[in-house]
């Protein structure tokens, strides 16, 4: 154990909690309910698809148990759409995370947690007692999750999928070299993320950004965000006692404008 | 900042110009000169530590803040003269901060503290943040090695809370990278 | 000038922190700033004594100013001397908690990668001071006592998620025989073993066995 700890999660972390994400595998052999911690697994028929953790399915794809399928955005037309989105539709923003699914009348499943599945495996689902899941602990890796959309832990199900499943991934090579030039494209606005403080412009939008991207930019954008706050804290300082005293009353020299805007964005961290 | 911080203590060591407003025949040391005693107004140079009290604490006998006399009066340092905040405002990557000061930002809070000095304020938030993005691009570049070079051009002109900044980015792509690596076993 | 030598001090403090071992306790420089902080003071005491309890800081501006720097001085040097010894103290706790014990310390150059050479330079004489290694055993015991609450959790141990809970090791040093879920395993140099990652983190960390692939 090394003191002091590390801020957030580190790479390791996220990999290892990215193994409780849900993937659908269809089994080669049958096997038997398991009881788990977070719940029993469901019974593998061949050849029935069934949802099982990551962890699992990978030490099943190992033992030539059973095949992965891989989710929909995983798919080299779907990876082309969301770098076509990263660099030509919106080059600033990151692409949007997965939509909520939709319960009213189209539901399609998607958000079913891991029991239901069980339960429902072989009856049709009972609309109605499906528990609201909210990203990112949405099953979002399933052969279910919609195209076109990057999930929370996309970069590591990828690599790891990658790595113990690439005869499941249809065109892992191209797959592959099209995560590269994601992974690229999105570290690119990560580093470009902080430029937005410069002359006072507010707030870093990371919506959209994957747990492992996170993981590895945290400690430097975190150290921006304090260091320019540092640069302005007496300049803040100031603008709050003159609110105080005179209700909003400006500098009697020239000059104060710049610094009263850039400490009004200062308040929005 | 804490008490224990050692780049705060550091940049407590960071000289400033000023000058005495009386004779203090005890000091002549300060200004190398033990034997001839410290006459006013001779232009000496003090660590933060030491100036900054000595500016704040008023001498004479005054409840009344407006005629209370210090010790002695600061001056600008020469790292954030108006040259030196001029070539940032030119342009921020141009310039070697880690020549004029190991600690540029943390003495420049300081003196933000002291001063009100606005154009100042903006002009190094621009810097700062300019060149944070080029010390991540440096430090993506470095790769997952251990051996952090920063010998030459833009690197070795980072102060210190740059030089953290670089660590800081250099460590998160290295362990993602050694993360990444690690995948396929 | 005064709180020149402290800065010194802080300075091997600042150098101390980025490295993996602990350079030695500066012996010299910390009697040197302690001296220091004994003659200001008794400078301050000697100019108070002679206005035999009769001073008014504002009527002698000089006076005044004078004993302020002395004061400031004296300050300044307090808060070196203890922000070096802080720094120190942290860095022996993490070595604490990795594992190292009093004895591992003295002259160590330890690698915390390899692990395999511990016994690169043994130099005699401790990198510590004898406070310390009084402070590093005491914290020891103190850390023992804490860990020992919980007999199935290694407080100490890696915080890294496990990929596999058995790995393959090679045993570097003889480290004698081990009891585990499975039965007492004997390690004996250069032999190999498929063993429960939780048994022998410990080992590894100390550089008795090397884990494989």
């Amino acid at each position: 154990m090394a003191l002091p700890l590390p801020q957030g999660l580190v790479p390791t972390e996220v990999a290892f909690l990215c193994e409780m994400e849900m993937v659908t595998v269809v089994p080669r052999q049958r096997l038997e309910s398991i009881p788990l911690l977070s719940g029993d697994t469901p019974v593998l028929r061949p050849p029935h698809r069934a949802p099982m953790p990551l962890w699992l399915a990978l030490l099943l794809k190992k033992q030539r148990r059973a095949n992965i399928v891989p989710p929909a955005w995983l798919h080299p037309a779907s990876l082309a759409d969301i770098i076509h989105h990263e660099t030509n539709v919106d080059p600033q923003a990151f692409s949007p995370p997965p939509p909520p699914p939709t319960r009213a009348d189209g539901r399609t499943g998607r958000a079913r947690p891991f029991q239901e599945n069980i339960r429902s495996s072989r009856e049709a689902p009972k609309p109605g007692d499906d528990p609201r899941l909210a990203p990112p602990f949405l099953p979002s890796c399933t052969a279910d999750a919609p195209g076109g959309y990057l999930p929370y832990h996309w970069l590591e199900l990828a690599e790891a999928l990658l790595a113990h499943a690439a005869d499941d991934v249809p065109a892992a090579a191209e797959v592959r070299s099209l995560l590269r030039d994601l992974q690229e494209v999105r570290a690119a606005k990560m580093r470009g993320s902080t430029q937005s403080l410069e002359g006072g412009g507010g707030v870093v939008v990371l919506r959209g950004v994957g747990a492992m991207e996170l993981a590895e930019s945290r400690a430097f954008v975190l150290g921006v965000v304090d260091g320019v706050r540092k640069l302005g804290a007496s300049a803040e300082a100031t603008r709050r006692d003159e609110e105080a005293n005179g209700g909003g009353g400006r500098y009697g020299g020239g000059g104060g404008r710049g610094d009263f805007e850039d400490s009004d964005e200062e308040m929005e961290f | 900042m804490s008490y224990y911080d050692l780049d705060a203590i550091l940049t407590d060591a960071e000289k400033v110009p000023c000058k005495f407003e009386l004779d203090v025949p005890d000091l002549g040391y300060l200004d190398n000169n033990p034997s001839q005693g410290l006459k006013a107004q001779t232009p000496v140079s003090l660590p933060l530590w030491l100036a900054e009290l000595l500016a704040l604490s008023s001498r004479t006998q005054s409840s009344n803040p407006e005629d209370s006399a210090p010790f002695l009066t600061l001056e600008m340092p020469k790292a954030l003269s108006n040259e030196v905040v001029s070539a940032l405002k030119a342009d921020p990557r141009a310039v070697a901060l880690r020549d004029q000061t190991h600690n540029m930002y943390g003495l420049a809070t300081r003196m933000l503290d002291l001063f009100e000095e606005p154009e100042m304020c903006a002009v190094l938030r621009r810097t700062f943040v300019t060149r944070a993005a080029e010390t991540a691009l440096h430090a993506r570049k470095a790769g997952a090695t251990d051996d952090v070079v920063r010998g030459e051009g833009f690197l070795s002109g980072l102060e210190e809370w740059e030089r953290s900044l670089f660590r800081r980015a250099h460590d998160g792509n290295k362990a993602c990278k050694e993360w990444m690596e690690g995948v396929k076993k | 000038m005064y709180g020149d030598l402290g800065n010194k001090l802080v300075h091997h403090a600042k150098r101390a922190q980025n490295l993996a071992h602990l350079p030695p306790y500066q012996t010299e420089l910390v009697r040197a700033v302690t001296r220091e902080v004994r003659d200001l003071e008794k400078d301050l005491a000697d100019m108070l004594e002679s206005f035999e309890g009769g001073f008014d800081p504002h009527a002698d501006q000089a006076k005044s100013c004078t004993m302020l720097v002395n004061h400031l001085s004296i300050r300044r040097n307090k808060r070196c001397l203890l922000a070096y010894h802080r720094t120190r103290t942290d860095k022996l706790e993490e070595l604490v908690w990795k594992g190292y014990d009093l004895v591992d310390l003295p002259g160590q150059q330890v690698s915390s990668n390899s692990g395999s050479n511990l016994a690169a330079t043994d130099t005699s004489s401790s990198s510590l001071s004898p406070q310390e290694e009084d402070y590093v055993r005491q914290y020891s015991d103190l850390l023992a006592a804490y860990k020992g609450q919980w007999t199935d959790i290694d407080l100490t141990g890696s915080l890294e998620p496990p990929r596999d809970l058995f790995i393959d090791v090679r045993v570097l040093k003889d480290a004698g025989e081990i009891q585990t879920e499975y039965g007492a395993i004997t390690l004996t140099k250069n032999s190999q073993f498929y063993v429960r990652q939780g048994d022998v983190e410990r080992l590894i960390a100390q550089g008795y066995l090397q884990k494989l692939g």
